[in-house]
Formats: structure tokens, C-alpha cells, sequence
């Protein structure tokens, strides 16, 4: 009886530990985040099976987006050169500034709506979002840093190994890890809630010179700047001369292939006023300079895109009209969204007017 | 005596956290580094299994590599070698009937700097083997797929980030003939897209007895030089990128590989 009743203490002892084990599993239970496709827009490319959106996952990706010490000298987090009042582009600057002084080569784009982008780079050779944060980190003239260092210097902070535990279950840090947080974060920086959305969802109405503006863009831009995203990521030519400085020849670095010269991705117009400079090189300083090269100043010979060989044909009245509609594309509620901010923020609330 | 119970319980219970907190990581999708290469399991062939040790030999000629050291070419350049490296995958073997048999997927940086990575283990069927086959280089699914750990970690450094995907292979050193800074010669081989696709497909076949637990292998410098056609450093000390010299050099290394068990 003596040594039933210990038996019967024990298995008592050992079934609430299994249960405390079980407990336990659950301890590492990141809350998942709904990603949601904008009503009309196509799927997005972007796997999210094998990097699902968790709170805690976005705000590791936020963290590391805002941290100055992934650059060598400390200077440059992704967020000094992507910022959110441009829309995510470098505002007012035709290329960025990088390590040591340097200048990059390129305009840097605005960062919205990256799950519905295959590739990356104006001449996409970068083929998943979750790679993208190794060039920037690693080029000479941006953060000028090494991988191995960043990763070591994550394993070093207490906060940073919290915070991969909790996006990912154990204080395990390494370079995929990373990149998956910080795709995270970027993944649902989605921009869908300019005045045009709301005329395509039925809640606001273009007043004239926007409408007039948006019936010219259909007939004269879609070809390439392909509705909802306003792109097609098609890689195109369109007769922008080459700078000797740069000597950039877009595509055709990637392919090896020389009908590829010259050819740049197109880029979105979504956020198209705040994203100037325009062009891969930021040579165009506003929508004017853009409108200007497309009726005039453009190379149009046999490598131009076809679309392009007789240049654009744009009257002024047009190109009133047409800035009046990229106005429309304007997402104040996107590059105000304290979500995307860097972190700290007290009121961490998106603002009223988002649409969900 | 009660008191001793709940301490051993405790005590268990304790291990068995354990073992489920190393789980959460199975759990969530990303494998530890190296799981892949204990699978056991053949499509094609069921059955009882048994280990295949492959033995890297990094030769100049018939001249040992060693990192540093000064060696002359088969063209007659004065090297030195400071790194060599290149990736192995989808490993296949042949059987006495002249069967195929895949094997579970394993992607394998052999490094010259790391004489660990000069062995690999690969579990096969228990068949006599006549034939041992590799991609030499990261198969293209790989190079689209995002970022991966264990081998293919990018801070291995065979990873281009501005135009993504893998260094196939990597040979890097100085030269008497090259005129750059450093008098440097880097050749960093990759491209897995046509017409500039650097992966080979290696066989090599192998009259061996039963149950041979180990294959001597080696892989000949001299043949990134001589393999096809000439390599000539003092023309041609960088390749940096995928194109049609990386696609020339690919040609030329694919034949380094022989097979010597007389070692």
C-alpha cells in the first residue's frame, strides 16, 4: 500500500510534468500577421509559407532595418537611405550617400508593395527580397560592412537574441534568419490607400484635370507602368543616354547579353511626387525633366524599346493633365504609418485612415 | 524517500524540456545545417544502407597543394595558391548493372583552407559501386530559391549578392605572369543561367570491390589551366562575374576530378 501510494505520487509528479512540458512548447508561439492582398491586385510573388508574417518577426526586421551599427562605422542603417516621408526612396537626392564619404551609383527606389516583386535592383539582378540586404550591407560605397561581422555583433546583443527567439524560436542567429525578419518588415509595407485607390474603390472622385489626366495615362503609359502596381517589371531601354562617370549598362551587367544594354527596370509610379529624382541614375529632378526626355530629348534608335522608337508624343495640356493624375498616386497614410517608423515610436497605432 | 522522488522527477521532467525546446527549431521550419546529409531514405532503392567516404586531394600536377607555397603550372606560370574552394551537390552512384541511383539531396563546400570539408560522407545503398557522379556547383533551383544556411550560408563567401546566386568555384592566388595589383590572379567561376551556366555534371566511374568503404579522388589545379583549352593568367587574371570566360574556365575545371585508390 506504502509503495503503491508512492507509485502513485510518482506518475502524479511525472504526468504534470509532461503537462508543464507540453506547456512549455508552447512557450515559443509568435502571433501570426494576416498579409492582405488590396482588393483587384494580383497574388504576390513572394513565398510566404517559408517565412510567414509574425508580430515578432516584423518587429526583429523593423529593428534591424533602423540599426545604424549593421554599416562599419555605424552611420547608415537601411532607413538613411530609404526613408519613409519619400516613400522609402533617398528624398531629394539623385544617388545616396554611403560610407566614407562615397556616392552610390544608383537612385534608390521607393520601397512599397516588395511582395508582388520578382527581382530587385533597377537591373534586377538580385532574384528574392530575402538576399536583397546583402548588397547594400556589403557594398564599398553604402554600409561597407561584412556579413560575418554583422552577424557576430547580432550575437553580442542581448536584445537582438530575445528578440530572435521570439521571432523564431531559439537564440539561434544567422544570416537567413536575418534575412527573412527583414523581408518581413518590408513585405507588409504596402502602399494601396492613395486618392486613387479610393476612386477605384468607389470612395473618393477624381476631380477633372485627374480624370482627364488618368483617361492620357491609359492611352499613353500603361503599356509599361502596368495598373494596379504601375509597372510591369518588364526591363526596358528608354533612350537615356549613358553617363561617362557611370558607364552603367543596366540589364546587361546581369545577362552578359547585348540586347540587354541599357535597360533599366521600369519602375512603379505609385508615390511618383515623392520619390524625384527620377530615373535609374536620378538625372531627372522632377516630372517636368521626365515628360521633357520622353517628347524630346530621348534617344529613339533601333535599341530604344519599341514602344518608345517615335518617342512620346506629349502636348503641355497632356502633361498638366498627366501630373495631375501621378498626384493621385500619392499614399499619405503609407509614409505617415507609425507601423513602419522606426521603432520607439509611442503611438504605435495605425493612423484612422488606413483601409483595411 | 518522497523528497528524493519529486527530486528525480523534477530532474526528468527538466530533461525533457530540454529536448522540446531543441525541437521548436525542427518545428519552425528551418532544418539545422547538415540534417539533410543524415537521410536515409532512397526513392528508388529501399533497402539496407551503407556509408561512401569521398577523399578530396588538391594537386598541382603531381605536387600536393599547399596554400602559400610556390608551384609552377603545366603552362609554365609560377603560382601561388591562396584559396580553393568549390561546391559539390547531387550526388548520384552507379551499381554493377549500370543503375543510377540519386542520392538524397547534399550540397558540400569543399574548402582547401579546411581539410574537414576534404571528406564527405555520403550514405548509399549497399550495392557494389561502379560509378560516382556530382553537379559540380549549386544546382539552379538553389540559386532562385532565397537565402539558405549550413554549406550554402552566403557567409561562406561564394555568394554574389548584386547579381544573385553561388561562386561554383573559387581559385585565387598570385602569379609571376599577372600584371594587375598584387600581381594577383582571381577566378571566381559561377553563372547558372544558359547560355552561362558553369555547372558540370562530374562521373567518374570506378572498378572497385565490394564494400569499399572510401574513394580516393583528386582534384588537379593544373587542369583549370589546360583542361580544354589554355587558361593564361597574364591575359586573363580576373573573372568576377558569369560570362563566357567563366563558362571557358568551367570547361577546363570540370575535368580536374580523376579517381586513385592506389593512395
Amino acid at each position: 500500500m506504502k509503495l503503491s501510494g508512492k507509485v502513485w505520487v510518482l506518475a502524479l509528479i511525472i504526468f504534470s510534468g509532461i503537462g508543464w512540458v507540453t506547456a512549455d512548447n508552447t512557450y515559443f508561439k509568435p502571433r501570426p500577421v494576416k498579409f492582405i492582398t488590396p482588393l483587384g491586385w494580383p497574388k504576390p510573388v513572394y513565398d510566404f509559407s517559408k517565412n510567414p508574417l509574425t508580430e515578432e518577426g516584423i518587429a526583429l526586421g523593423r529593428k534591424l532595418f533602423y540599426d545604424g551599427s549593421l554599416s562599419r562605422d555605424g552611420n547608415f542603417s537601411c532607413g538613411s537611405c530609404h526613408q519613409q516621408f519619400g516613400a522609402f526612396n533617398t528624398y531629394d537626392h539623385n544617388l545616396s550617400h554611403g560610407f566614407n564619404n562615397s556616392l552610390t551609383t544608383r537612385n534608390a527606389p521607393g520601397l512599397f508593395n516588395l511582395a508582388w516583386q520578382k527581382e530587385f535592383m533597377w537591373d534586377g539582378g538580385i532574384n528574392h527580397l530575402d538576399l536583397q540586404p546583402l548588397a547594400p550591407i556589403t557594398a564599398d560605397n553604402e554600409m561597407a560592412m561584412n556579413i560575418e561581422t554583422v552577424i557576430s555583433n547580432l550575437r553580442r546583443d542581448k536584445e537582438y537574441r530575445r528578440m530572435f527567439r521570439s521571432a523564431f524560436g531559439d537564440e539561434t542567429i544567422n544570416y537567413l534568419r536575418m534575412g527573412r525578419a527583414l523581408s518581413q518588415f518590408m513585405l507588409q509595407m504596402v502602399s494601396s490607400n492613395s486618392k486613387y485607390d479610393k476612386v477605384k474603390r468607389g470612395e473618393a472622385s477624381f476631380i477633372l484635370p485627374e480624370k482627364l489626366g488618368y483617361e492620357i495615362f491609359q492611352k499613353k503609359c500603361t503599356g509599361c507602368h502596368t495598373e494596379p502596381l504601375f509597372s510591369d517589371f518588364s526591363y526596358r531601354n528608354t533612350g537615356m543616354s549613358t553617363d561617362r562617370a557611370l558607364n552603367d549598362l543596366g540589364r546587361m551587367k546581369i545577362t552578359g547579353d547585348s540586347r540587354d544594354s541599357l535597360k533599366f527596370r521600369v519602375p512603379s509610379l505609385r508615390n511618383v511626387a515623392l520619390t524625384f529624382p527620377y530615373g535609374h541614375d536620378g538625372r531627372f529632378f522632377s516630372l517636368l525633366n521626365v515628360f521633357e526626355h520622353y517628347r524630346k530629348n530621348m534617344v529613339a534608335d533601333k535599341h530604344t524599346d519599341s514602344l518608345l522608337r517615335g518617342k512620346l508624343a506629349l502636348s503641355n495640356y497632356e502633361i498638366g493633365q498627366l501630373t495631375a493624375f501621378l498626384y493621385t498616386l500619392t499614399d499619405s497614410s503609407f509614409v505617415k504609418d507609425p507601423r513602419f517608423a522606426a521603432p520607439g515610436n509611442i503611438n504605435d497605432k495605425p493612423p484612422v485612415d488606413i483601409h483595411q | 524517500m518522497k523528497i528524493f522522488c519529486l527530486i528525480a522527477c523534477f530532474l526528468f521532467t527538466c530533461f525533457i524540456t530540454a529536448k522540446g525546446e531543441g525541437q521548436g527549431v525542427v518545428s519552425n521550419g528551418i532544418p539545422p545545417a547538415g540534417k539533410d546529409s543524415h537521410n536515409t531514405s532512397f526513392h528508388s532503392n529501399p533497402g539496407p544502407t551503407r556509408k561512401l567516404v569521398l577523399i578530396f586531394h588538391h594537386m598541382i600536377g603531381n605536387k600536393t597543394l599547399l596554400l602559400g607555397e610556390t608551384f609552377t603550372t603545366a603552362t609554365g606560370d609560377t603560382i601561388q595558391v591562396y584559396k580553393f574552394k568549390y561546391y559539390l551537390s547531387n550526388f548520384s552512384v552507379t551499381d554493377d548493372k549500370g543503375k543510377i541511383i540519386q542520392l538524397p539531396p547534399q550540397y558540400c563546400l569543399v574548402d582547401e583552407a579546411d581539410s574537414a570539408s576534404k571528406t564527405i560522407v555520403l550514405n548509399i545503398p549497399d550495392i557494389t559501386v561502379t560509378g560516382v557522379s556530382w553537379l559540380l556547383g549549386v544546382d539552379s533551383i538553389k540559386n532562385v530559391s532565397g537565402i539558405q544556411s549550413g554549406a550554402l550560408d552566403p557567409l561562406k563567401g561564394m555568394f554574389w549578392t548584386w547579381n544573385s546566386g553561388y561562386v561554383m568555384a573559387k581559385l585565387e592566388g598570385s602569379a609571376t605572369a599577372s600584371k594587375i595589383a598584387g600581381q594577383s590572379f582571381q577566378y571566381h567561376i559561377g553563372g547558372f543561367r544558359t547560355p552561362m551556366n558553369t555547372l558540370r555534371t562530374i562521373r567518374l566511374s570506378a572498378s572497385l570491390e565490394k564494400d569499399v568503404p572510401a574513394i580516393h579522388i583528386i582534384a588537379d589545379i593544373n587542369r583549370w589551366f589546360t583542361g580544354k583549352t589554355n587558361l593564361s593568367i597574364a591575359e586573363t587574371p580576373v573573372c568576377h562575374g558569369p560570362g563566357p570566360l567563366a563558362v571557358r574556365i568551367a570547361d577546363n575545371y570540370s575535368t580536374m576530378f580523376s579517381i586513385q585508390n592506389t593512395y
